[in-house]
């Protein structure tokens, strides 16, 4: 059991990155619309997280240093400051709409409109991150929100067309009634949520708060190995089930509710209960540790002291921040936008942080005065350089394909 | 060593491994012949700002001298007799309780999060 644990940062990790709520519909309504057609995208995106992540649990393990430390050290103060405002808004941002998330998942279950919600779901939000131990909210998140796997049986008793998905998967492209455009918009969507900036933050200082050394790299490996790509099986459960009931009936899909629809059908009450649990689980644990990553990264940008490992009053302002990041998110949903659009809106400011990030942590996962004899491996460098590249285009096509496509409508 | 890329910029951390800031500037002193020496490194957002410059600079600079509660308070100075060596930080010889408390942190800790139930709690 205890080594089961030890892989719950990666899950935790994984899931908000993954199944956040705007993943969660961002993956149905893909797999409604076009099928199983963006597949590969979310193998792209867990090839990539992997390898960063994997590097980024390497340098904090060997060099007890998170990855904002790293930003700032080889970008310099400037550089580092605009990453900090693009991760920072991208995280208050996706903070949120997990908040509203959580909401949605309780209306599912209470019939009690979503912004009722919100101000208790903030308020338990701030009192498990003051209070809670962090391997406490890490397993119970971590591990409930797996029970999304309800999604996977599910798609095995569904009388699915496996020819028809065969043929999505492997001819990658939009459907008739779809165009270029927005095919290319949800890839671009689906890859960035894959590599969010916020997941190697709360990695990294999760490494820091569990008191990772050299010895614990192989703990940080096999949290990569199993963590990412749980969270990306996940992912693509939902938009499987999603392509296998709604998209022969053409039916698009925008709400929680009719991502839930399949388990429902597949498998009764207990499936659509197991689908509600999942979404609580996975949003709040995506609350959890984008709230905490506002802390991290602020607190890592100035050298504050931070973390759960102390007592709230010896990382004053790193607490401080915490709770800002809470009220901001709140603020943001009591305008009454729609939490699940506010996470596409994120992209915009990823597009900034993405490269911001992932450089300086393949910079430093070469130097031999961080690493020693650990530094990267021909692999890891291949794979670094690609996976940067990648980053840039689609950082580069982001903001065209969301004004041309109107967020993916088409 | 260089500065720029060894030295400014790194985390802090004192004997027992907690944070004390970050190198956010170097404090240079010019011997008889006019050499420079790094005498001294300096800590906080004031002395950050000043380094970033610009507008933005002096707006975190200012920022950062009014949350100090004096406009003239010097930023903190860690001398460097005081550091043992450097790695992937800056590892200090003393305890972090011996060096002066950034003046946000004190008064946050009084004002509101002390206040707070829970605040000495370990979790």
């Amino acid at each position: 059991m205890k080594r089961f644990l030890a892989i719950a940062l990666g899950i935790l990790t994984a899931i908000g990155g993954f199944v956040d709520i705007g993943d969660i519909v961002a993956n149905a309504e893909a797999g409604a619309r076009f099928g199983i057609a963006h597949a590969w995208v979310l193998l792209v995106g867990v090839i990539g997280i992997c390898a960063y992540a994997e590097m980024a649990g390497r340098v904090t393990a060997v060099s007890g240093r998170p990855v904002f430390d790293l930003v700032r050290e080889r970008l310099g103060p400037r550089v580092a400051l605009a990453n900090l405002a693009g991760s920072l808004l991208v995280t208050v941002l996706t903070l949120g709409a997990e908040i509203g998330g959580v909401g949605l998942a309780l209306q599912l279950a209470t019939s009690v409109d979503y912004l009722l919600w919100v101000p208790v779901v903030a308020f338990v939000l701030w009192a498990a991150l003051w209070r809670a131990k962090f391997s406490v909210l890490e397993n119970i998140f971590g591990l409930t929100g797996l029970v999304l796997i309800v999604f996977v049986i599910a798609f095995f008793r569904l009388p699915a067309d496996y020819s028809s998905l065969w043929q999505q998967a492997s001819h990658p492209g939009p459907p008739t009634g779809e165009d270029w455009g927005t095919y290319w918009f949800f890839a671009v969507a689906l890859f960035a949520s894959a590599l969010t900036p916020y997941e190697v933050f709360f990695f990294s200082s999760g490494a820091v708060e569990e008191r990772w050394s050299s010895k614990d790299l192989l703990t940080s490996r096999i949290n990569v190995f199993v963590g990412f790509p749980l969270g990306g099986l996940l992912a693509f459960a939902l938009m499987l089930t999603s392509a296998t009931v709604f998209h022969p009936l053409s039916m698009s899909v925008d709400t929680l509710s009719q991502v839930a629809m399949p388990a429902a059908i597949a498998l009764g009450k207990l499936g659509l209960a197991a689908a509600i649990l999942g979404f609580f689980a996975a949003t709040f644990g995506a609350a959890m540790e984008t709230g905490l990553s506002t802390g991290y990264t602020v607190a890592q940008y100035f050298g504050w002291t931070w973390g759960k490992l102390r007592r709230p009053r010896n990382a004053a302002r790193f607490h401080t921040v915490v709770m800002i990041g809470i009220l901001a998110g709140v603020g943001v949903l009591m305008t009454t936008i729609d939490p699940i659009q506010l996470t596409e809106y994120t992209l915009v400011f990823s597009a900034v942080a993405l490269p911001l990030t992932y450089l300086p942590i393949l910079v430093v996962a070469n130097d031999r005065g961080y690493l020693g004899n650990r530094v990267n491996g021909r692999l890891a460098n291949t794979l670094g350089v690609i996976y940067l590249l990648i980053v840039f285009a689609a950082a580069i096509a982001a903001i065209p394909l969301m004004l041309t496509t109107r967020m993916g409508g088409g | 060593m260089l500065i720029g890329f060894d030295l400014l910029d790194r985390q802090i951390i004192d004997r027992d491994g907690a944070p004390v800031g970050k190198v956010d500037d170097v404090e240079l002193t010019y011997d008889d012949t006019g050499t420079p020496h790094v005498t001294a490194l300096l800590l906080g957002q004031a002395a950050l700002g000043d380094r970033i410059g610009g507008l933005l600079g002096r707006c975190i600079a200012g920022t950062a001298r009014r949350l100090s509660g004096s406009l003239d308070r010097p930023p903190m100075r860690i001398s460097v007799d005081l550091i043992d060596h450097v790695d992937s930080a800056v590892n200090l010889t003393v305890n972090r309780a011996l060096l002066q408390d950034p003046p946000l942190e004190t008064w946050l800790r009084d004002h509101l999060i002390q206040r707070i139930p829970g605040a000495t709690h370990e979790s």
